[in-house]
Order: C-alpha cells, then sequence, then structure tokens
C-alpha cells in the first residue's frame, strides 16, 4: 500500500484550492465583464435612444425649428440643439457640407449637380453617449447623465467654462449668448417624462426622427435598432452613442 | 516632553483646517448635490417641469374637435401622417385657450415658398419623395389652388 506522505498530501491539497479559486475567480471576472459590456437599458428602465433614418430626411428643417421654439434657443444661425446638415458627394471624391441656418431655410442650390456622385441630408444632435466627454470634463458636475441616460445640463449650476463645448466630439453644445451657460439637446427631458415625443420627432413631416424606450423590446427605437442596419457616429472614439442612424455614408462625420 | 508640544501643534492645525473645510463645503453645496450622482438632483425636476410647447400627435383628436373639415380631409390623405404643428407651429397653447394664440396659417403670398420647403425637386433628397419644379409647374399658380394642403391629391 502506497502511504500519503504529508508533503505530497500538502501538495496535492494546495493544488486543488489554487484550482478551485482560480474557477471561482474567472467566474467572479466573466460575471463582472458581462455586467460591464451588457447595455444599461437590460438593467434599468426606462432607456432613452434615439434613431435617425438618412433616407427618409427631405431637409426641410421643420426639426430644427421647432426645437428653437420648443427650448427657447436663441434664434441667431450659430445656435442649434439640433440642425441639418446637407452632404455632397462629387465624382471626383470631393465632399462639401453646408448647414446654412441648420436647414431652416432651405439650401441654395448646388454649384454643379451634373457632377454629383450623391447626396444626402443628415439630422446632427446630441448623441447621448454612454461614456460622455463632456459629462467627464466638466469640473463642477453641471452636466451630467441622468438616470434614464439622458446627458443634461444643470443650468444654475453651469459657470459657463465652455470645457464641455470643447470635449464634445460631435460638436452638439453651444455656449448660450443670454444665460452664459452651455446648452445642449435634452432630448426634450421635460417632453419625454410626460409620455410625449420630442419636439423636432412630433413635426418631422416624413418620420425620419424617432426617440423612444431602448429598456423596451417592443418600442420603436427598439424595433429599429433592430430591423435596420445601423450605424453610429465616431464609433473609435469610445463615446458609446444612443443615437445611431439608418443609411449613414462613410463620408458623414 | 517639550517635544509633544511640536504634534499638538500639527493636530490643532489639522482640525482646525479639515473644520474650515467641512463648515465651507456645507455652506456652499447645494443640499441634493451627490443624492443621485456627482450633480445636482434636484436640477432634474426642474428640467423636467419645463413647460412644452408642442401639444404632439397623441394630441390631435383634440385638434379636430374644432377643426372638423380639414382633420377629416387629412385623415385619409398623404399628409396623414404629419402633425398640424408641423406646418402650423407650436400650438399647446391654443389647445389649452382657443381664442389665445392662433395657428400659423402661410399668407397666400407665402403659401409656394412654404410648399417647396418640402416639396422642391432638389437631387439631396430621397428619390421617391414627391417633389416638383418649381419653374417648370405652374410657377404663378398657389400650390393649394390645385393641391388642397390637408388633402394634397395629384
Amino acid at each position: 500500500m502506497r502511504t500519503l506522505s504529508r508533503r505530497l498530501f500538502l501538495k496535492v491539497s494546495a493544488s486543488a484550492a489554487a484550482t478551485l479559486a482560480l474557477s471561482k475567480l474567472s467566474t467572479a471576472l466573466a460575471w463582472a465583464e458581462g455586467f460591464y459590456r451588457e447595455p444599461p437599458w437590460k438593467r434599468k428602465k426606462p432607456y432613452w435612444g434615439f434613431g435617425v433614418d438618412i433616407e427618409k430626411c427631405i431637409g426641410c428643417g421643420r426639426c430644427a425649428d421647432a426645437c428653437k421654439t420648443e427650448n427657447d434657443v436663441p434664434r441667431e444661425p450659430f445656435f442649434f440643439r439640433t440642425w441639418v446638415e446637407r452632404y455632397a458627394v462629387y465624382k471626383d471624391g470631393q465632399v462639401d457640407v453646408d448647414s446654412p441656418n441648420g436647414g431652416i431655410d432651405g439650401y441654395p442650390a448646388l454649384q454643379d449637380p451634373s457632377a454629383l456622385a450623391k447626396s444626402f441630408f443628415v439630422p446632427k444632435l446630441c448623441n447621448g453617449c454612454e461614456n460622455s466627454p463632456c459629462v467627464q470634463v466638466c469640473p463642477v458636475g453641471a452636466t451630467f447623465k441622468t438616470e434614464d441616460g439622458v446627458v443634461l445640463v444643470d443650468k444654475e449650476y453651469c459657470i459657463g467654462c465652455r470645457y464641455c463645448i470643447q470635449a464634445c466630439p460631435y460638436g452638439t453644445r453651444y455656449f448660450h449668448p443670454v444665460l452664459k451657460v452651455a446648452d445642449k439637446c435634452s432630448m426634450c427631458y421635460h417632453r419625454l417624462k410626460r409620455g410625449l415625443d420630442t419636439a423636432c420627432v412630433e413635426v418631422c413631416p416624413t418620420g425620419a426622427r424617432l426617440c423612444g424606450d431602448l429598456s423596451d423590446p417592443g418600442s420603436g427605437i427598439s424595433k429599429f435598432r433592430e430591423n435596420n442596419k445601423v450605424q453610429a457616429l465616431k464609433v473609435h472614439m469610445g463615446t458609446e452613442p444612443k443615437l445611431v442612424y439608418k443609411g449613414m455614408d462613410k463620408e458623414v462625420r | 516632553m517639550k517635544d509633544i508640544r511640536h504634534l499638538t501643534h500639527v493636530l490643532a492645525a489639522f482640525v482646525l483646517v479639515t473644520g474650515a473645510f467641512l463648515v465651507i463645503r456645507s455652506l456652499v453645496k447645494p443640499h441634493s448635490y451627490g443624492e443621485l450622482g456627482r450633480y445636482r438632483a434636484d436640477a432634474v425636476d426642474e428640467i423636467k417641469a419645463l413647460p412644452f410647447r408642442y401639444a404632439g400627435k397623441a394630441a390631435q383628436p383634440r385638434c379636430g374637435a374644432c377643426h372638423k373639415e380639414q382633420f377629416q380631409a387629412k385623415k385619409g390623405s398623404s399628409h396623414r401622417n404629419i402633425g398640424c404643428e408641423t406646418c402650423h407651429g407650436a400650438l399647446a397653447a391654443h389647445a389649452e385657450k382657443p381664442a389665445g394664440p392662433k395657428p400659423r396659417k402661410p399668407a397666400e403670398s407665402e403659401v409656394v415658398a412654404f410648399c417647396l420647403r418640402c416639396h422642391a425637386k432638389d437631387p439631396s433628397k430621397p428619390p421617391r419623395f414627391p417633389t416638383v419644379d418649381p419653374r417648370g409647374h405652374n410657377p404663378d399658380t398657389p400650390c393649394a389652388s390645385c393641391h388642397p394642403p390637408h388633402a394634397p391629391k395629384l
């Protein structure tokens, strides 16, 4: 009969304990990773998201106009919470982008339509980033992401340092000339909370825009993301935007 | 024993500075700061309570209660999915008080430009969207004389 020496016993039991601990650790790590990678709208209800169908946008600019009315955005053509850009891609590879007064008053005729490869309108607004640079840089906590995923500005608490305006990779913030604070698309938070759609969605004549609850699998926005090939802007920046576009060209920035 | 005085001095300074910090912090910190995160929790309620100006598509049956003819005409037309407020402006105040602010109606002289904002021929628009070349198609006639805006038949 083979006797179990003390040395061997200790060796075997120590390795068994180490294996067990490692496997436990890897389960814990896998759980933590899953938690980190899972989109927050799987856990929180509601969680707001936005979608734009570029193939439906006719560039009428009603959204930018309605947004200014709803949210008291100054009428001067430098201040926008949302605006519509016109992209013109020419056959020689040149790309022109313009958005005169955000598209509210229409667009001038293109210089040379015969040289045009393609042209389309792209509405822009706050991308509702999960990892929003604007929230990270605010030195006083005046800009923040709410429990339901909307990035807002606290007008009372903003000191007007403009740091967030520089930080936003999408250029969706502006400095309010009267209030002297940073301002941005609030996804019409006051409307969402009353069960209404955002002002831009309400007035869009072609249904190119939609907002809704990502945590509800039956909501319009969930279906939009599920049934279409959608893309977000500047994904390489790791901001994880909750605004997605359908039918977006690679030239769109 | 004499050396302990150095320590008590440092300790006293530490307590004083910490105390001053806590007092000043409690004075300047808004009371709801930090309740939900690194921001003023009250700001969320303040933004939630802002007034709204667009009544929204869900309120359209209320429009139809008074504007029956237009509501019925729009129902079956190609403009059926367009909200009243897309053309007539923000009307939450009008819906509350019909005698108050009146809906926007484009003047006879601007109606062509108004329709063309959406329907002018433009290579940037989606190909299936109905557009018209404003110079080639009855340039001097207001659109509405052939295409009533609430039921624009082609």
